[in-house]
């Protein structure tokens, strides 16, 4: 017992000197150390990233060039401004051999009034001046690269020119996507593309292998119902709160083909900015088990909420993993149960597959790309022409005012699901190469 | 004392451990035939030939005992009260009862807001009714020309939604005023309603605009599908009247028989109509209760009119529930048809 306590009172005995007690301890606060420094940084940041926002709501936006900002580290999205990107080009000696581009502020200095006065596209495509704002967004490789603020700048400036469709772009751009998903032939599981007894592979799931029973593959239609470039103008409508106050109604439902992206409401109250047909929407099977508890009790409140949508088809990805299947099945027996002869059809899950791969490749890295990428590139295969309204993924719409995430409510998704500002990133790409048209602003 | 003994003589521990294992073994042999008891009752009843015989001595006589019925009735509304308890209505249960399932052991479901709306206001029967008509399904029903008879009555009941197509109409007839259903047949037959719901709503189209009187709260796997039964008939804005059995209801009249010598799981659902119908109507006649498998005429009979689909064995003590009937009978309480109907003119 003496010996016990003259060991505890001896501190040579505890032979903790840079031992592992006090080497955690070390490290648990250069830890902290090293979070409440980050925290201070980035909370400046932060702090200097609102009041650049701030300042772009005003009127001041002609004359902001933004501050000199180095503390890019660890943020999200390494802030570089808009004077070190110029004086980084301009001592690039290849840059100059591609296109002079000039710098963000001599833009401004020199165009932007100009730009202001006649904003409504009376710019042509191909001018000079067009082809330079084109390429300041074509200069923007990664979404990364630039502050989101300047990506809107450019966009906006992009909206005095006259959208026109690039026929050699556009072309080539379906010929790969018809290569990688060929959407004519496989947008949907058919009688043709899946026949009975086979075994179907969930997208998701992959141990999951639903066979194709005769009771399954009554469900299908015989063949695709669209086949390639069948119509000359498509509307393909996203829920961004962008579309509201739009005044695109009479605009989009002058299309010939109208998708909509998860059952949204198009009712009174939002039929002008967003339009009142329909000819096929996506309905994700996760809304049918929170809103209409899957089915298994009442059938008639969401039977009536699909009667606001005409004639359109449903459509339904059904095989992505188990779970969606019998949901999305219920779907198909109950408007066969109320006589209506509405078209629902199931996504291929090798289609959605490839359409995934296809967009990764472009820089969409996500879990799952959004139904309305999906609709988006068969709508691409399917028509002609093919016309964007409520897609924006970003917290503000391009002139820096915060906007809802969606026109009719602001219930934010699951983060890290869907990659949605990759994904509009690259269909403002697409608009800049003239392969689809990008609406963002209001409709006259 | 033996074991006593055995410790005292031997000191071992192991013998008395083997005596404790022999009385184990004793102990589950007891209850084992105490089980065989229960299941194999040695009070029980006539042979079915013995039955029939009975049924053949007495012939077509029969005599209503007006206050036989009243006596019953008056039974029935002591111990059951099946006017006001008969159904789940929002009188006998509002929001936040507990209904206690009447087929399991312990299990409970608390009215909330989602089954409220589902229930009823009240009773919806205009009482009393005159003449009822219990129709059982019975193969001997089988031509029996009953159909007629039936229609006459002023009310009609029938158990688990029974086929009522042109073959049978002759036979039991075409009117219904309340029908049975069992929560297994919709998942059996309906595939639980999980899927089309087209075949059981146009299934229920020959029923009219009757009640359907479904145990939803007796067993716990009965419940989803009779909901769902409620949903596929509201959705579709069918003229039935969905009723849920009252499981305090259902477990009264199981007791007040139990009392009178049926040992079974659980009464017949025929049973249950005919004490229902014994406490609404004045005037009861049960047609095509006949659970042997030999009719009058010592010819087979199929276990249904319309199948010969035997049912599980030891859940229903039929032909129990067919002697106290039969009681039933000979007092003048009710009547039963177990033959041919005459022909009218």
């Amino acid at each position: 017992m003496l010996r016990r306590r003259m060991g505890y009172a001896d501190p040579s005995s505890g032979k903790d000197i840079l031992g592992n007690r006090s080497l955690c301890f070390i490290f648990i606060c250069a830890f902290g150390l090293v979070t409440l420094l980050q925290q201070i940084l980035y909370g400046k940041n932060y702090i200097k990233s609102a009041q650049q926002f701030n300042r772009l709501k005003g009127d001041e936006t002609g004359n902001w060039t933004g501050p000199v900002n180095f503390s890019d580290d660890g943020s999200l999205k390494p802030a570089r401004n808009g004077r070190k990107r110029c004086f980084r080009q301009n001592f690039q000696p290849d840059s100059q051999t591609v296109i002079v581009t000039p710098c963000l502020s001599d833009i401004k200095k020199k165009q932007k009034k100009r730009y202001l006065e006649n904003y409504d596209g009376s710019y042509e495509y191909n001018s000079t001046a067009c082809r330079e704002l084109r390429q300041e967004i074509m200069d923007v490789k990664v979404l990364s690269m630039v502050k989101t603020s300047e990506l809107f700048e450019r966009w906006r400036n992009l909206q005095v020119c006259r959208w026109a469709q690039s026929k050699e772009e556009t072309s080539n751009f379906k010929m790969s996507l018809s290569r990688c998903c060929n959407a004519p032939s496989f947008l949907f599981t058919t009688k043709r593309n899946t026949p009975a007894g086979t075994k179907l592979r969930y997208e998701v799931d992959t141990s999951g292998i639903l066979p194709i029973t005769a009771e399954v593959f009554k469900m299908f239609p015989d063949d695709m119902p669209y086949s390639k470039s069948q119509y000359k103008k498509c509307a393909v409508i996203g829920n961004g709160g962008i579309i509201k106050n739009s005044k695109c109604g009479k605009e989009i439902d002058s299309a010939d083909f109208i998708f909509r992206c998860n059952i949204p409401p198009i009712n009174e109250k939002y039929s002008a900015d967003v339009g009142s047909r329909t000819d096929l929407v996506t309905i994700n099977p996760s809304i049918i088990s929170e809103r209409f508890q899957k089915l298994e009790k009442w059938r008639r409140p969401f039977y009536e909420v699909l009667q606001n949508y005409e004639n359109s088809s449903v459509v339904l990805p059904a095989f992505y993993n188990t779970r969606n299947t019998d949901v999305s099945f219920r779907v198909k027996y109950m408007l066969d149960d109320f006589d209506s002869q509405r078209g629902v059809f199931f996504f291929h899950p090798q289609y959605l597959l490839n359409v995934q791969r296809f967009w990764a490749v472009q820089g969409v890295r996500a879990k799952r790309v959004s139904s309305g990428l999906m609709l988006v590139t068969a709508a691409m295969e399917m028509c002609e022409e093919v016309h964007l309204y409520g897609f924006w993924a970003f917290p503000m719409n391009p002139a820096g005012i915060f906007i809802t995430h969606h026109y009719y409510d602001n219930v934010k998704p699951r983060p890290g699901f869907h990659a949605m500002p990759h994904e509009i990133f690259n269909f403002i790409h697409m608009h800049t190469r003239g392969i689809l048209n990008v609406h963002t602003g209001p409709c006259t | 004392m033996l074991r006593l003994f055995c410790a005292k003589t031997r000191g071992g521990n192991m013998l008395v451990r083997c005596y404790r294992g022999k009385l184990s073994v004793w102990a589950a042999l007891c209850v084992l035939v105490l089980c065989w008891f229960y299941i194999f009752p040695v009070y029980r009843l006539p042979r079915d030939k013995d039955i029939v015989e009975e049924v053949l001595r007495q012939g077509e006589a029969w005599q209503k005992n007006q206050t036989g019925i009243d006596h019953y009735r008056k039974l029935l509304t002591e111990c059951c009260e099946p006017r006001k308890m008969f159904a789940v209505t929002k009188e006998n249960s509002p929001m936040g009862k507990v209904l206690w399932y009447d087929g399991e052991f312990y299990h409970s479901r608390t009215v909330n807001n989602e089954t409220y709306p589902l229930f009823v206001q009240e009773n919806p029967l205009q009482l009393p009714l005159k003449k009822c008509a219990v129709v059982g399904n019975g193969g001997i029903l089988r031509n029996s020309k009953c159909g007629r008879d039936i229609d006459q009555a002023d009310f009609v009941l029938r158990c688990n939604l029974p086929p009522l197509s042109k073959d049978y109409v002759e036979d039991v007839g075409t009117k219904t005023h309340m029908v049975t259903a069992n929560p297994s047949i919709v998942e059996k037959r309906f595939q639980n309603l999980l899927w089309s719901r087209k075949a059981f709503v146009d299934s229920m189209k020959v029923y009219g605009s009757s009640y359907i009187y479904m145990p939803a709260f007796s067993m716990k796997p009965g419940t989803d599908p009779s909901l769902r039964a409620y949903y596929a008939l509201a959705d579709t804005s069918s003229n039935l009247t969905m009723l849920f059995a009252n499981p305090e209801f259902l477990r009264s009249v199981g007791q007040f028989w139990k009392g009178r010598g049926v040992h079974a799981k659980r009464l017949s659902t025929g049973l249950f109509l005919v004490s229902l119908a014994l406490g609404l109507c004045e005037e009861v006649t049960a047609y095509g209760f006949w659970p042997f498998s030999v009719g009058l005429d010592e010819q087979p009979v199929s276990h249904h009119y319309y199948d010969n689909i035997l049912p599980y064995k030891w859940f229903h003590a039929m032909p129990e529930e067919f002697v106290q009937l039969w009681q039933l009978h000979k007092s003048g309480t009710l009547r039963m048809r177990v033959g041919c109907c005459p022909p009218q003119e």
